[in-house]
């Protein structure tokens, strides 16, 4: 099941974010991440996995077989949890959401984004019960809303940045929000009626639309935003040159050149990888600004 | 029920109090089952409770509603016999937290309903067979009470296993207690053996009752031997008995013509001076043609008379058998017997019979004569010298009514049974009063006292008679 994770900092957490990766800067200045022994190791987020271990076999099969690379994977709740991993060098790599590169922009580089649909792009929906009468974000009001994560441009960015872009308040503007820390999950809270409307991944939604029909048939599509750069697959910078992230960037782009990488591109409903284009995640930017503009 | 033979009704008798017995274990084993059932819910409940606190309880301050509703989701979509359906966590206030059905508990919306309804798990108690119980408890964090947590429960595996063992136990009770039933319809039927054979051989209705031959008596000293042996002693008895009945009615018969011997004696003896004197007359006047004549006319009208009352006697005496109808012949006979028995006393007769021929006729002479003479020389007895007696015979209806009075002091007290009733009598008395009643019921008639206008005593004696008036 293909879940993608993408991980943004909100504006309530810079602070900690910020002293905590000022933390992982003093302890591990600016060192090349060594392979530890769990081999190389890959940061995700149950928002993406939610215990697919057959499609993380086919990874690291794919992994192994293209770059002689022994993948690890390190699971978190959140993204905050997986970035702050990446930021001290607790592992190697990370799946996130262009969101968190933009906050450190020095720290960390993308190596790699997925390409859907043609393009490395990706939407971010507001959904709501299947049978609501609503428009667009204006007809949500006093909804008891679900977010994906609080660093989520998706699941979180793009509602908080629309709102403020309407002259709302995000923290007033619905009854009652709350994170589910999970796109999949902020689908299963409007399909169960926990929540009238929420934000969500489109990828994510569109993904689910072919392998759960019966849990999206009870949401709609009620808003689609602007296209952003895909979630990355993101390492720290001081290790982008690495023999060995060079490698699993040859990996990440030869996806189609072993059968375990084939069929784990198409459970992911994935055409493959691609580097970042520069200015890739220029709209998340906009957004970011715009939120912060606020105060 | 009572109109059942007893072989019939002590077997179900048994089958009935099987059937209560079960219905009583029946309802034994179900109040435990619900008791065991209300242990396990109650059980299941705490559980379901402590593992919420632990789980739900972090969770509560941080407001993580995702996680919650998460968790509660996974736990009413367990697929288990007994499991949660819809688990809502309410805060003090009244609110819902959140609940494992959002379309019916919104976050944030009003619950204390939900709260009232829900029984708290520590006096919840699991009588009625619902398919559904809801329970709360309050969930606690380090001490801090964070809301009720109210669980409905899915308990239709508890009623779905309530209702299969009231079947099972049904069925097992009923082929239980029928194989009982039947088990003790045999036992009763072999222990009521002695007893049915009893009832055979007392025959029931008109046959009379029969002695247990001596080959079926059990050996032993058993109580059915005892019993049997009891029955031939008593069966014995009753033959005596019946035997010394018949020899005393008989011999009542005989008692009559003895009281009249004096009278008879008397009858033949007077007649005999005169006849002798006439034969005298005869020898000593053989050629004087008038006395010859005087002589024989005389001879011929004492000697009719002796006839007369040796055929009266001879009749009487033939006895009671016999389906010869009566006659007024018969009762020429009784007055010619009687009339010197009432001369002797210096008693006054009336004798009236005013009932048809073709009345008597319908009864046999026999029995009516014996009631008759009997009834007769007890009414000369009783009124003493100088007073009197009466005979009538009269048609009523479709009776006859036979009256013997008397000017006497009536029947004793003590002898009226005899007359009256079929009670036991006591040896001695005589008078052959039970020998008449005897007949008179033979006859399909009855016995009454009554008094006549003139004051006399009177003996009625009812009997149907069956010919025209």
């Amino acid at each position: 099941m293909g879940r993608m994770t993408e991980g943004i900092a909100g504006t309530g957490f810079v602070t900690r974010r910020v002293a905590l990766a000022g933390m992982a800067a003093c302890a591990v200045p600016a060192r090349a991440p060594a392979l530890g022994n769990g081999g190389f190791r890959f940061g995700l987020t149950p928002v993406f996995l939610d215990n697919d271990w057959q499609l993380l076999e086919l990874i690291r099969a794919h992994v192994r077989e293209a770059a002689g690379l022994d993948l690890g994977f390190v699971q978190r709740r959140t993204y905050k949890e997986v970035v702050a991993l990446l930021l001290v060098g607790e592992i190697e790599a990370a799946w996130l959401c262009g969101w968190p590169l933009l906050q450190y922009p020095s720290r960390m580089t993308p190596l790699a984004l997925p390409v859907w649909q043609g393009a490395p792009l990706y939407q971010s929906y507001l959904i709501a019960e299947e049978d609501r009468d609503a428009d667009g974000l204006a007809d949500l009001r006093g909804d008891i809303h679900a977010y994906s994560d609080p660093d989520s441009n998706s699941g979180y960015l793009v509602t908080a940045s629309e709102l403020v872009a309407m002259g709302e308040r995000p923290e007033a503007f619905f009854s009652r929000s709350f994170f589910t820390f999970g796109h999949r999950n902020v689908v299963r809270a409007v399909a169960r009626r926990l929540a009238q409307s929420g934000s969500v991944d489109g990828y994510v939604y569109e993904a689910l639309a072919v392998m759960e029909p019966e849990l999206v048939a009870r949401t709609r599509v009620v808003w689609r935003s602007e296209w952003f750069g895909f979630p990355p697959v993101a390492v720290p910078s001081a290790a982008s040159d690495t023999p060995t992230v060079r490698q699993f960037a040859r990996a990440l782009f030869g996806m189609e050149a072993t059968g375990p990488g084939r069929e784990a591109l198409r459970l992911l409903q994935l055409d493959g990888f691609a580097p970042p284009e520069p200015g890739a995640f220029d709209s998340i930017a906009v957004r970011m600004a715009r939120l912060a503009d606020r105060g | 029920m009572r109109r059942l033979p007893l072989a019939l009704r002590v077997p179900l008798l048994a089958a009935g109090l099987m059937v209560v017995l079960g219905l009583v274990a029946s309802q034994l084993v179900l109040a435990g089952l619900a008791r065991s059932q209300e242990r396990q819910l109650v059980e299941l409940a705490q559980l379901e409770f402590d593992g919420l606190t632990a789980a739900l309880a972090p969770l509560v301050p941080r407001d993580d509603v995702w996680e919650m509703f998460d968790h509660l989701d996974r736990l009413t979509r367990r697929d288990s016999g007994l499991r949660p359906v819809e688990a809502t966590l309410v805060d003090p206030l009244g609110r819902v937290v959140v609940s494992s059905h959002p379309e019916a508990w919104p976050l944030g919306a009003g619950a204390q309903a939900l709260v009232a309804a829900a029984v708290p798990v520590e006096a919840f108690q699991y009588h009625a067979a619902a398919p559904e119980v809801t329970v709360r408890a309050v969930l606690t964090h380090q001490g801090r009470p964070l809301g009720q947590m109210v669980i409905a429960f899915d308990a239709s595996a508890l009623v779905a296993e309530r209702a299969r063992a009231t079947r099972a136990l049904l069925l097992g009770n009923l082929a239980a207690t029928l194989l009982l039933a039947g088990a003790a319809w045999l036992a009763v039927r072999r222990l009521m053996r002695p007893m049915t054979r009893l009832i055979d051989q007392m025959g029931g209705g008109s046959a009379p009752p029969q002695a247990i031959p001596l080959a079926d008596l059990p050996p032993g000293d058993g109580e059915v031997g005892r019993l049997y042996r009891s029955y031939n002693a008593m069966i014995r008895a009753l033959d005596e008995r019946n035997a010394a009945e018949r020899r005393l009615a008989e011999r009542e018969r005989f008692v009559s013509l003895g009281r009249l011997a004096g009278t008879l004696a008397h009858e033949v003896n007077n007649p005999l001076g005169g006849l002798m004197n006439a034969v005298d007359t005869l020898r000593r006047y053989p050629d004087r043609p008038e006395v010859v004549t005087g002589s024989a006319e005389l001879l011929d009208r004492g000697l009719r008379h002796l006839r007369d009352v040796v055929r009266a006697t001879l009749s009487t005496q033939r006895g009671t058998e016999g389906e010869a109808p009566l006659s007024p012949l018969d009762l020429q006979d009784l007055r010619v017997l009687i009339e010197p028995e009432a001369e002797r006393n210096g008693q006054r007769l009336d004798w009236a019979v005013r009932a048809a021929p073709s009345c008597l006729a319908g009864l046999p002479a026999g029995p009516v004569r014996q009631v008759v003479l009997n009834l007769a020389l007890n009414a000369c007895a009783s009124a003493g010298a100088g007073g009197r007696v009466g005979v009538s015979l009269d048609r009523c209806s479709d009776r006859l009514r036979l009256g013997v009075q008397d000017s006497g002091p009536g029947l004793p007290e003590r002898l009226r049974p005899r007359l009256l009733s079929d009670a036991p009598v006591e040896p001695g008395g005589g008078q052959g009063l039970r020998l008449v009643r005897d007949l008179v019921v033979s006859l399909g008639g009855r016995v009454a006292l009554e008094t006549t206008a003139e004051g006399l005593n009177e003996v009625v004696v009812w009997l149907p008679c069956a010919g025209a008036a």
